[in-house]
């Protein structure tokens, strides 16, 4: 059974490769060979830089406060929102304003390896951002001392926090044929999700029950400070697993919609 | 062969392509001439694969686009009327990203993109951003992409717009050369075009078929009267009884005296042109005439296009048995017209 099943494994993956890679590459190529990625990159790293210092000069003359990455991670999320929108506003605005995606779809590759490439490349990029901002617990780790497990904790729930953000981002650019409406609605969508959770907290909310406890289920918010305390939850993966499969899917409907129901 | 079966096309409830059926043959360039928003467009990405079909099939070399789309899509080698580039990206990397998208394998695809740069003559650009590229090279770049792994199946979605007159005769050339091992669809507005390049035309008009056939058989058959030009020596009163009396002229329109006893004649023809001009040369030596000039206007597709075109919708059910009963009876054109109650209420998004 075993033996059987490797070759067949085997077969598939050389194939999805063979599809999805130029995709994958093209869509790196307009990261990286134009400023866009570095430019993001940096100013993540600068706004990540600046929570660092200020984090740090709460140190001073205070007892109660206690530095701690995880904290940092907590309050860098809010600058997401603004960063990967403009991340992945173009991923299909831009194909559908160039009318390349006729190209796309003419080429023998279904519509749902195009959007998982496409979903590679954003988390590519998004991962080469969150790799600059290791330099900041580098360099504390040299003057001072980092809890490491606590770290790589926050850096999977930031990972999947954010590749959740850019599964909507990618949503929402599939709506529109200009980016910057992509990037805007990206904007809006997020932080209304981002507040969700204190939404549902409000005195309104919490008269029905029911409803408190439907929204709240949205709010991704506080199973990433699960992350950032140290916590993997199984649910919490859960959560962002089929969040992100939910919303590729989606995507992938809106992309097949828009066909149908040009004209 | 690809076959196209009953292919529709409603936006919402306006139709854009109303039930056409037609086959490409094996290294055939078929043309696809109709006016702006005649569903020109609408039928090529339907029969790419781009746009949904509201009804009916489309087989390309055996697999169905809908049901088979990968296998179709494989023969398939599309220029759409906006050629689909990068902007951000250089001709180079842009042909094989496509070269990849099209699956042509790895060690081939330095060969493969340098012969289709070769074909389009964009060598000298290759290295150049697509945005600072002139439209005409955007376009020869679209097509370049088209021909990416060597698809049997071509589809051209009016190949020459925004080309100089140079570069028009280019792609012509190559178009006809495709024909060796592709078969072609190519639509286009221009009449010239598609009478200098394709085996047989289909013309279409909101939507409908209003004529499948060779350009010959269909200038031959949509020009009502024929008209002869000649320039007879000798004496004019003789020459004309004499162009009167052969089988088949219908009237002289005019007779103009160009001196030294040389007439010019414009005759009305009816019937067979060649046997009739064979009748006339004969009678007018066999009567000591000399014949200095003979010619007929050539019939031309403008008049035919024209004249298909314009034709009156058919509506109601009189007119369709009308239509059957020509059809059945052997009309000489094959019209496919069906009957249509909202003819006007077709839109093409362009």
């Amino acid at each position: 059974m075993r033996t059987k099943r490797l070759p067949l494994r085997k077969r598939t993956k050389k194939r999805r490769k063979s599809n999805m890679f130029p995709i994958y590459k093209k869509e790196l190529q307009s990261f990286f060979y134009t400023p866009f990625a570095y430019a993001i990159a940096a100013l993540f790293m600068l706004l990540f830089s600046l929570s660092f210092s200020t984090g740090i000069a709460r140190l001073e003359g205070s007892n109660t406060w206690n530095f701690s990455f995880a904290e940092i991670f907590y309050s860098v999320i809010l600058y997401f929102i603004f960063l990967l929108p403009i991340l992945t506003m173009r991923t299909f605005a831009d194909e559908r304003k160039n009318g390349t995606e006729v190209l796309l779809m003419t080429s023998p590759i279904s519509v749902a390896k195009i959007v998982l490439a496409k979903f590679l490349a954003n988390i590519t990029v998004y991962i080469f951002m969150l790799l600059g901002t290791s330099i900041f617990p580098i360099i504390t780790a040299v003057k001072g001392q980092v809890v490491v497990s606590q770290l790589i904790c926050a850096y999977i729930g930031i990972f999947f926090w954010g590749a959740m953000y850019i599964a909507l981002g990618m949503l929402i650019s599939s709506f529109t044929e200009s980016s910057i409406i992509a990037a805007i609605i990206g904007e809006v969508v997020m932080f209304v999700l981002l507040f969700v959770d204190d939404f549902s907290n409000t005195a309104f909310i919490s008269q029905y029950p029911k409803v408190q406890s439907v929204l709240y289920s949205f709010a991704a918010q506080p199973r990433f400070a699960y992350f950032s305390e140290g916590f993997i939850r199984l649910s919490d993966l859960v959560f962002f697993a089929s969040a992100i499969i939910v919303l590729l899917i989606w995507t992938y409907i809106s992309i097949e919609k828009r066909r149908w129901n040009r004209g | 062969m690809i076959t196209i079966e009953n292919l529709t096309k409603y936006y919402g409830s306006n139709r854009a392509v109303n039930s056409i059926s037609f086959t490409i043959n094996d290294n055939e360039i078929l043309g696809f001439l109709g006016p702006n928003g005649a569903g020109k467009s609408t039928t090529m990405n339907m029969i790419a694969g781009y746009l949904p079909m509201t009804d009916g099939t489309v087989n390309i070399y055996g697999a169905d686009i809908t049901k088979e789309p990968l296998k179709a899509k494989k023969n398939i080698g599309y220029l759409p009327e906006i050629p689909p580039v990068y902007p951000d990206m250089k001709v180079k990397e842009y042909l094989s990203f496509c070269a990849g998208l099209k699956k042509v394998p790895v060690g081939e695809r330095a060969k493969e993109i340098a012969r289709v740069s070769e074909l389009l003559k964009i060598k000298d650009v290759e290295g150049k951003l697509i945005r600072n590229l002139s439209k005409g090279y955007k376009q020869r770049v679209g097509f370049a992409q088209a021909l990416l792994g060597n698809p049997k199946f071509l589809i051209l979605d009016e190949p020459t717009v925004g080309l100089d007159p140079n570069q028009v005769a280019e792609v012509r050339a190559i178009i006809k050369d495709l024909k060796k091992d592709h078969s072609v669809i190519f639509s286009s507005h221009i009449l010239s075009e598609v009478s200098a390049v394709c085996d047989r035309v289909i013309i279409i008009n909101k939507g409908d078929i209003r004529a499948i056939d060779t350009i010959e058989n269909l200038e031959k058959s949509f020009t009502a009267s024929q008209v002869l030009h000649l320039k007879v020596k000798g004496v004019r009163d003789k020459a004309s009884s004499v162009i009167q009396l052969v089988r088949g002229v219908k009237s002289i329109s005019s007779a103009e005296d160009e001196g030294n006893d040389i007439t010019a004649f414009t005759v009305q023809l009816e019937g067979d042109a060649d046997s009739i001009r064979d009748a006339i040369m004969a009678e007018c030596v066999g009567n000591g005439l000399s014949i200095l000039e003979i010619y007929t206007d050539k019939p031309n597709l403008e008049n035919v296009f024209i004249e298909l075109i314009n034709r009156p919708a058919k509506s109601g059910m009189e007119q369709l048995l009308e239509e059957m009963e020509e059809n059945t009876s052997g009309g000489e054109n094959e019209d496919e017209e069906a009957p249509s109650e909202e003819e006007n209420e077709e839109k093409e998004e362009e």
